[in-house]
């Protein structure tokens, strides 16, 4: 019996391949695992941070985009105006020119305080299928991917009534409540992977 | 190619080409204003993007019509994006600012397609050079010299991106005609024949789509044909070549790809989105037929899809978190589906879990909770057989529709109760003292009615024997509702799998397995009656069917022992009291209404009345459930039938791991019949507890009889909705615990210790290999 059902279950898997093999971060599904290594050299992995709203921000210091919002103090405040105990932000480049050296001037240059996950070879980037800077991913307490996407609805800082989608997921799942935005389109800089 | 805005022609040209650069370069200074003409995008220092304002006339009349447009000019293997700019980058934007002229929307030639290397991104847009324009209106009264302003926002990107903005200005003249300008003119012309024609055009190819199905399920490829025709009506003969399909951004769709498969016909193939929209997609985008040597026609194409629906792996509540292995090498992804049952198990494709759900309620109808009304329904055919073949149909019918409606009900509760946050697991409702009460109640009346205390579904008349056509099929959907009611707690194993699946799931979906649940529990009766042959075979009818029909109703009887006892778990010894109590007048009122049914008229209401208040005294006074504390003993009699037995909790199962034990978690609860199944049959045997006690396993149970989220929130980790389900963690991989089948054997749990102490021993050194079954 146990063999049948268990014949049965990886023919399913076989047969759903071509529809879950799909790797990737989508909304409302388990987010990938990853452990990468910071700036400093820590290791962090996503399953120590279960429990806690986790903010994925994909970044490239050189993207014009990221510099906007840096210079703008969007990601800065955005982050602020989290419960510390209760989200954390995570900055992950994927970059394939970058190094910790070059993370930690950065880091020193804009003055913020996250870790920045180095991800070189851009396994984990592709993972979650980030393809712009910034691309903004928010997951929650379970592990699921609860918001995709921009960080907010002014691709060209124009906008007067400014969402950021972000805050506005991060609230909702603080809140038990829905996210009302759960996907946005990315804009920006595509991430620079290692070709 | 040499162009007046080609800076970097001089260098390539040498000496000779310098000189006509700069030849060429004075006389275009010259046709153009120095408003008209800007660079922007600085790369250190070095403009990546030249832009013109153009325009197609000379002079303008006023009421009449022209073209401004914007002309960027890239350098090599720079470039600006389309409309949609697809994966990343920006739309290009041109903001128009021209006083006393009406500028239509922007005209945008068919884009090239961009990809990074490894073919991760994809991009569309311009390189080398664009002319993006729009149609311009000159107002009735208009007159003097118009100013014409246009703002270009875009992003230059090569590997890199440099964020591009020019405001370009320059005037026309407003004149008796519109003079063409007779060097830019035919550049609007060259650029509006690789703009797509839009949908409906005279004279262009149209486009039609058939989707393979009537929705798009969200997360899921989606396929179609699109097939183009040409004005005559004849498929469209040509060929294609390059990235000739373009998509606009289409929410809710994550992509969508063309091939030419016969002349005029094109698949598609597509991927709806995880979230589902607001409203149905529109398949839209440009589409480019020809090819370089016939020459390209490019058209719009913007045509409904289909509404996107949600399925399995796309929850509105919490899913299952797939914790990585301690073991992943940092920088690595571990995939999110693992080649292992367990993880295959929560990705098992609708199709199966159907099948499984189907299957599952077909077993339901062999559970010791469900077969006594299996039997009672086997002795009502018997009779109906017998009666009138014709009536066959209509009865199972009835019970098949008792079921499904119940289903459907309960399906329709589970999403409430999941809209409303709170995670619910398979046999949930066994957790409510109510609705325990409620099942003990209809079952003890139904014993009673066959015990003959009254009957039910007859008129005066049926006390003669005759059974009350319409009545009788009220009373079949009953049966079916009450084996619906009274087959939740057995989950057979395959039944869990396709319910774990249901909970994690969209609505329709969950609507889905609960229904092909439902038809599965009523297999047995629609087998009867598909198949003549087999419902002649059932005995006659005699004597013997009245004594069945007794001796069941003492079956019924001992169900409700079972949920006595469950109320003891629930609400302790004072809850059961109170549920016996409550039994007794249940009695009571049908035996008055057994009274009843042998009076008339005035006496007749008045026991009705009086059984109607005896039910609702009964009812107030008795039906009052505390929930009991969360003691020893009432914890359920899982830990005290396993000796040495810890109440489950996350940190204890920690320290214990970290102590080196292995560790067996048994998720369990009171009403689950499996549960106490395995427990007494397998967990309890002495060889399981001896290999128990030789690897020093920690033993928890996990006691889900009362509503509990840890343990809720544990079970949904692992796909699963309801109990049991029993977890073996070894100290050796504390992330990657083995989930054993349901129905439990003495040698899986004993090769699954093994296997766990094995894996964390010390003894081994670095090299423990863990491998799982």
């Amino acid at each position: 019996m146990k063999q049948v059902f268990k014949a049965l279950a990886l023919t399913a898997a076989f047969v759903s391949a071509p529809v879950f093999a799909a790797d990737t971060a989508e909304v409302g599904k388990p987010a990938p695992a990853f452990t990468l290594k910071d700036e400093a050299g820590k290791a962090h992995s996503l399953s120590e941070y279960k429990g806690k709203v986790v903010v994925l921000e994909w970044t490239n210091p050189e993207c014009p985009f990221v510099k906007r919002h840096y210079e703008a103090k969007t990601m800065q405040n955005t982050q602020k105006g989290f419960d510390a105990k209760k989200v954390v932000w995570l900055t992950v480049d994927s970059s394939s020119t970058h190094n910790a050296k070059s993370a930690a001037e950065w880091k020193k240059k804009e003055g913020f305080s996250q870790p920045v996950l180095l991800d070189t070879d851009g396994a984990v980037g592709k993972s979650y299928a980030a393809k712009t800077t910034p691309h903004m991913y928010v997951i929650d307490g379970e592990g699921v991917v609860r918001y995709a996407g921009a960080i907010d609805n002014d691709p060209r800082g124009k906008e007067t009534t400014k969402v950021n989608y972000v805050q506005t997921a991060v609230d909702a799942l603080l809140n038990g409540k829905q996210v009302a935005t759960p996907s946005s389109e990315p804009y920006g800089c595509s991430v620079k992977y290692k070709s | 190619m040499t162009h007046p805005w080609s800076k970097r022609s001089g260098s390539r040209l040498g000496g000779l080409g310098v000189v006509g650069a700069l030849l060429l370069a004075t006389w275009a200074q010259a046709a153009l204003p120095p408003t008209a003409v800007g660079s922007t995008a600085p790369d250190e220092g070095d403009p990546r993007l030249e832009g013109a304002l153009l325009l197609d006339a000379t002079q303008v009349k006023a009421g009449g019509d022209f073209r401004v447009g914007v002309r960027l000019k890239l350098d090599p293997e720079w470039h600006v994006y389309w409309k949609n700019p697809g994966d990343s980058g920006l739309a290009t934007d041109v903001s128009w600012d021209v006083p006393g002229v009406t500028v239509g929307d922007l005209r945008w030639p068919f884009p090239s397609t961009f990809r990074t290397p490894d073919g991760f991104i994809t991009t569309h847009g311009y390189h080398d050079e664009v002319l993006l324009f729009a149609p311009a209106h000159v107002a009735e009264n208009a007159s003097g010299t118009l100013n014409v302003s246009a703002a270009v926002d875009a992003l230059a990107c090569k590997v890199h991106c440099i964020p591009a903005q020019l405001v370009l200005t320059r005037t026309v003249p407003v004149g008796p005609e519109t003079v063409l300008d007779p060097e830019f003119a035919p550049r609007f012309d060259a650029a509006q024949a690789q703009v797509p024609a839009p949908v409906g055009a005279e004279g262009a190819p149209r486009v039609a789509l058939a989707l393979d199905g009537a929705t798009l399920t969200a997360g899921q490829p989606f396929t179609g044909k699109l097939t183009v025709t040409g004005a005559d009506g004849k498929p469209f003969a040509g060929d294609v070549e390059g990235d000739f399909f373009v998509p606009g951004r289409i929410p809710g769709v994550d992509s969508v790809a063309l091939t030419r498969t016969a002349p005029g016909t094109f698949a598609l193939k597509g991927q709806a989105s995880s979230v589902v929209p607001k409203g149905e997609p529109r398949l839209t985008g440009a589409l480019r037929l020809g090819t370089k040597a016939t020459g390209f026609t490019a058209v719009d194409v913007d045509t409904a899809l289909a509404p996107v629906v949600a399925v399995a792996g796309a929850p509105a509540g919490p899913s299952p978190l797939k914790v990585p292995s301690v073991k992943d090498a940092v920088g690595k992804v571990q995939p999110v589906v693992a080649a292992v049952p367990v993880a295959a198990e929560s990705s098992l494709g609708l199709g199966v879990a159907l099948l499984f759900a189907f299957l599952g309620g077909a077993l339901l109808n062999l559970m010791p909770c469900v077969f006594p009304v299996l039997a009672l329904k086997a002795y009502g055919f018997t009779r109906m057989v017998q009666e009138e073949k014709g009536r066959v149909a209509p009865h199972a019918a009835a019970y098949a529709g008792g079921i499904l409606a119940t289903m459907l009900l309960l399906a329709g509760a589970v999403l409430a109760v999941r809209a409303g946050g709170a995670s619910v697991g398979w046999g949930f409702q066994f957790q409510e003292p109510l609705f325990v009460a409620g099942v003990s109640a209809v079952l003890v009346a139904f014993a009673l009615n066959l015990f003959g205390v009254y009957t039910l579904g007859a008129d005066g008349t049926a006390l003669a024997g005759k059974v009350d056509q319409s009545h009788g099929l009220m009373r079949s959907a009953g049966e079916g509702v009450l084996a619906v009611v009274l087959a939740t707690p057995c989950s057979a194993p395959l039944l869990g799998t396709a319910v774990g699946f249901a909970f994690a799931a969209g609505p329709a979906t969950v609507v889905a397995v609960f229904v092909a649940l439902g038809l599965g529990l009523a297999l047995p009766f629609c087998l009867l009656v598909l198949v003549p042959g087999l419902a002649k075979r059932l005995p006659k009818p005699g004597m013997w069917m009245e004594r069945g029909k007794q001796f069941l109703g003492f079956a019924l009887l001992g169900t409700t022992v079972w949920l006595v006892w469950v109320m003891g778990g629930l609400a302790g010894v004072d809850g059961m009291a109170r549920l016996l109590a409550f039994l007794i007048a249940v009695g009571l009122v049908t035996w008055l209404y057994g009274q009843s049914q042998g009076l008339e008229g005035g006496r007749r209401g008045v026991t009705v009345a009086l059984a109607a208040l005896v039910l609702v005294g009964a009812g107030a006074v008795a039906l009052r459930f505390e929930e009991a504390q969360a003691s020893v003993e009432t914890r359920g009699a899982a830990v005290a039938s396993h000796g040495g037995a810890q109440a489950w909790d996350e940190a204890a199962v920690t320290a214990a791991l970290a102590a080196g034990q292995p560790v067996f978690v048994d998720f369990t609860a009171d009403w689950c019949l499996t549960c106490k199944f395995n427990e007494r049959t397998v967990l309890s045997r002495d060889d399981v507890r001896q290999a128990f006690l030789k690897h020093n396993v920690a033993f928890f149970v996990a006691d889900w009889t009362r509503r509990d989220a840890r343990i809720t929130t544990k079970l949904a980790e692992h796909g699963r909705a309801g109990v049991p389900m029993y977890l073996v963690l070894s100290p050796g991989a504390p992330g990657k615990p083995e989930v054993l089948n349901e129905l439990l054997t003495a040698d899986s749990v004993i090769q699954a210790v093994q296997r766990a102490a094995e894996c964390g021993s010390p003894l081994k050194g670095g090299s423990v290999v863990c491998a799982r079954p």
